[in-house]
């Protein structure tokens, strides 16, 4: 076996990071509150709300401080979205934040958008596969944004188009929209190009993975508050459900995959805060888990309210559906784990298997 | 949140290479070699060996018999250990709770007469609480004790008395009043097994561990061997469980792995199946190509991997249960990626990775069971860390 790394496995919240999740627990219990998410449908946006976050400067804080931000890490960020997640807010955090940061990533020339997006006059979203000419892709984020940056043959380029945008109706009541570069645009601005767009395009699109982790823990976390608030109050032949193990132990296993997907998230977002070239692996695995604990909390919510879980009058059914879309909008989750692999491993030598 | 590399010192680094040197002269291939043969738990030998360093309790002070090693120092000792021996030597662990018991609940005159020698490494321990009528219902036990002027007569059976072959005591819950609620009416003493009417029988598992019936025919010990109040031996083994969350080895920045690998290394078990795993896809098979180019290997290596990363940052007492599930789930799986050859056990020509994978895959299987199921642990998380009112086996343990 080789020499492992000893490395500490500390997951406690300095007092800023405690007094960051507590502020936006009570910021988004407050203001998104479930009535708000419910007439935030089908589209998935509240403008008011976006602007009272923009006020709190959230969209920004990950921005260095001379790009207009406040410096903040990814753990910060995932602090924030884990409780936007929580509560289901409808407002594109994790596509303004991911876009953002690339942006700022890449050079001077799109400084008024930055100062535009901390100002709430824009938004912008990441198109999360790379794009073609004559190829639509779903853009999370995208119907209610200003710009989309997005990754086309080798360029790195900020988009706006000519046409407001409309978004599909789809399960998670996000805020979609199609997007082809090869359509009609009132500017295409190139950001970047070549080998360093490619990769700053890559660092996104994993911190908006990352970020979408943490917003599907705190998804995961409210189906899982949820059930359990059930399981005690719902009472069948004689006794709460919750006696039941039948109940109990599903909702055992939920609150052992999301701790672990919380954590998972931090330390991902800590070691790309701090040791980004020991990240990407510790990423993925935090997506794909997330994926799978928001998608397993959700379900086994919706089987603990038997049927009223599965009318649209119980709230699980809102957790249900966006835990599902957050989870395929960049992709096959499993189509991670080539990526997982791929870092831990290195590449495929296909030319070695090819012999066979 | 802190995951940074640790910082070691330059004595911590010769420390840590005393310890590697201790291991590679005390813990030889041919000992680990007999105890996959035998599956003993424990290696005699070694025991004595760490005993006379004071690395049985390395955290200890030296007057009680350890090293007084600061928390890393300490948690080095156990994780390079785990590192060599992956899931064998179960019972290295638990012997710090009984010990840990011995020194809340036994009187001056017991812990003077029985710790300085587990501390040397000589004396061993089990732990005595199942019976063939009483497993998950751990308080069901049949196994008489009565008391006779200053000492008591043991009169019952016990099963799975993990190690008992090679212990010198176990630790065992025997009714004293038969009258009493089933909680109320037990007592907990540390029997010595060389007593006369004490029988010791292997069982065998699928695991490859051995474990034990033990047999009390009218065993009489003194007053002195009881743990705690008569009447007060649930309390005992209830408490017994509690301590195993503070165990005397330190934890400081190792806290991950050691505490874990306390778990009978479970932890530890996962690693070395992911590492095999790994050693057999990288090796070239005889056409040059390798399994780690393909993409079905390639997704389950990466599922594993997943598991034992999740399992390492997934909080106190859910990290058993899901561990445990992530085994069994895992080493099957890896197992079919292997293939054909998977079938083949350790010892057996062309057994992949030196049968590890086919071993683990048996292994696993105990690791929900032993040390009470995952589905008893699942009812104590729903009722105290979810609040869900109480299922009927858990309310059945407290009244
Ligand atoms: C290899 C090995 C080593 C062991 N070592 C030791 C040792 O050193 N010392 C010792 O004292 N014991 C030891 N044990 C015993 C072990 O702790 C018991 O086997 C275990 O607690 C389960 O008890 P049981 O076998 O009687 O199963 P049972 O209690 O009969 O359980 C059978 C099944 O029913 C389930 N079940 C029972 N009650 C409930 C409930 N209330 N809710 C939900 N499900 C329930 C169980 O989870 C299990 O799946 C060992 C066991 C093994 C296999």
């Amino acid at each position: 076996m080789a020499d492992a790394e000893l490395r500490n496995n500390d997951f406690s919240l300095s007092d800023d990071q405690e007094t960051l999740r507590a502020t936006f627990a009570s910021f988004f219990e407050r203001e998104s509150p479930i009535d708000r998410v419910r007439s935030a449908e089908p589209l998935g946006f509240d403008e008011k709300l976006w602007q009272q976050l923009v006020s709190t400067g959230v969209p920004t804080m990950g921005l260095p401080p001379d790009r207009g931000g406040d410096g903040a890490g990814l753990v910060e960020l995932a602090l924030v979205a884990e409780q936007a997640g929580y509560r289901l807010a409808p407002v594109p955090l994790v596509p303004v934040v991911t876009a953002a940061r690339l942006l700022a990533r890449c050079g001077n020339a799109t400084t008024e958008w930055l100062a535009a997006i901390a100002a709430g006059t824009r938004r912008v979203a990441l198109a999360v596969h790379p794009a073609r000419a004559g190829e639509a892709q779903l853009v999370p984020g995208g119907a209610v944004a200003d710009g989309i940056v997005g990754f086309v043959e080798n360029h790195l380029v900020l988009a706006t188009r000519s046409e407001p945008a409309s978004g599909p109706r789809n399960i998670g009541s996000e805020p979609l929209t199609w997007w082809d570069p090869g359509d009609p645009h009132e500017s295409l601005l190139e950001v970047a190009s070549g080998a360093p767009a490619r990769a700053s395009f890559d660092d996104a699109c994993r911190e908006w993975r990352l970020l979408s982790a943490a917003t599907l823990v705190g998804m995961a976390q409210a189906a899982l508050d949820l059930a359990v608030q059930y399981a005690k109050d719902r009472v069948a032949f004689g006794v709460p459900i919750g006696t039941f193990q039948a109940i109990a132990h599903p909702l055992v296993d939920v609150a052992g995959a999301v701790q672990g997907a919380r954590h998972l998230a931090w330390k991902a977002a800590w070691l790309a805060d701090h040791e980004p070239e020991q990240a990407p692996a510790e990423m993925e695995m935090a997506y794909l888990h997330s994926c799978r604990a928001a998608q397993q909390a959700t379900a086994v919510g919706i089987h603990t309210q038997g049927g009223f879980g599965f009318t649209l009058e119980s709230d699980m059914q809102l957790y249900f559906r966006r835990a599902k879309s957050a989870a395929l909008l960049a992709g096959d989750p499993r189509a991670r784990l080539a990526a997982i692999a791929d870092h831990l491993y290195g590449p495929a030598q296909p030319e070695l298997t090819g012999q066979r | 949140m802190d995951f940074a590399p640790l910082e070691l010192s330059a004595d911590t680094h010769a420390f840590w290479d005393e310890v590697r040197a201790f291991y590679s002269e005390h813990l030889t291939e041919e000992m680990l070699e007999k105890e996959h043969r035998e599956g003993n738990g424990f290696i005699p030998s070694l025991q004595l060996a760490m005993g006379a360093r004071g690395w049985v309790f390395p955290g200890f002070p030296v007057e009680e018999g350890g090293a007084g090693l600061d928390p890393l120092r300490a948690s080095l000792v156990e994780y390079e250990m785990h590192r060599r021996v992956g899931p064998l030597l179960p019972l290295f662990g638990p012997i710090h709770l009984v010990a840990a018991t011995v020194r809340v609940f036994g009187s001056d005159e017991l812990k003077a007469h029985v710790l300085p020698g587990v501390a040397r490494g000589e004396v061993l321990m089990a732990f005595g609480y199942t019976e063939p009528d009483a497993g998950s219902d751990a308080a069901a036990v049949k196994t008489r004790a009565v008391r006779d002027g200053s000492e008591w007569v043991i009169t019952g059976q016990k099963m799975f008395t993990t190690g008992a072959q090679l212990c010198q005591y176990s630790m065992v819950t025997a009714r004293t009043d038969p009258d009493a609620p089933k909680h109320r009416g037990l007592t907990m003493f540390l029997v010595p097994l060389d007593a006369e009417g004490v029988e010791v029988r292997g069982i065998e598992t699928l695991g490859g561990e051995r474990t034990n019936f033990v047999f009390y025919d009218g065993v009489r010990i003194s007053d002195m061997y009881r743990l705690g109040d008569v009447g007060a031996g649930w309390q005992v083994a209830s408490s017994s469980f509690a301590v195993e969350h503070h165990m005397p080895n330190g934890t400081g920045g190792l806290e991950p792995i050691v505490p874990r690998l306390n778990e009978f290394g479970w932890y530890g078990v996962l690693g070395a199946l992911v590492d095999a795993a790994v050693e057999w896809a990288h090796a070239p098979r005889s056409d040059g190509s390798r399994p780690i180019d393909e993409p079905r290997v390639r997704d389950r290596l990466a599922e594993a991997a997943l598991d034992r990363e999740l399992m390492s940052v997934t909080p106190g007492p859910y990290v058993r249960v899901s561990t445990s599930a992530a085994l069994i789930r895992d080493a099957a799986d890896l197992l079919d990626m292997v293939g054909p050859t998977g079938v083949l056990p350790r010892g057996e020509e062309g057994a992949p990775v030196g049968g590890t994978l086919e071993w683990i895959h048996r292994f696993a299987q105990g690791t929900s069971i032993y040390g009470g199921t995952t589905d008893i642990q699942r009812n104590l998380i729903a009722e105290q860390l979810l609040g869900l009112p109480r299922h009927r086996g858990v309310l059945d343990r407290r009244s």
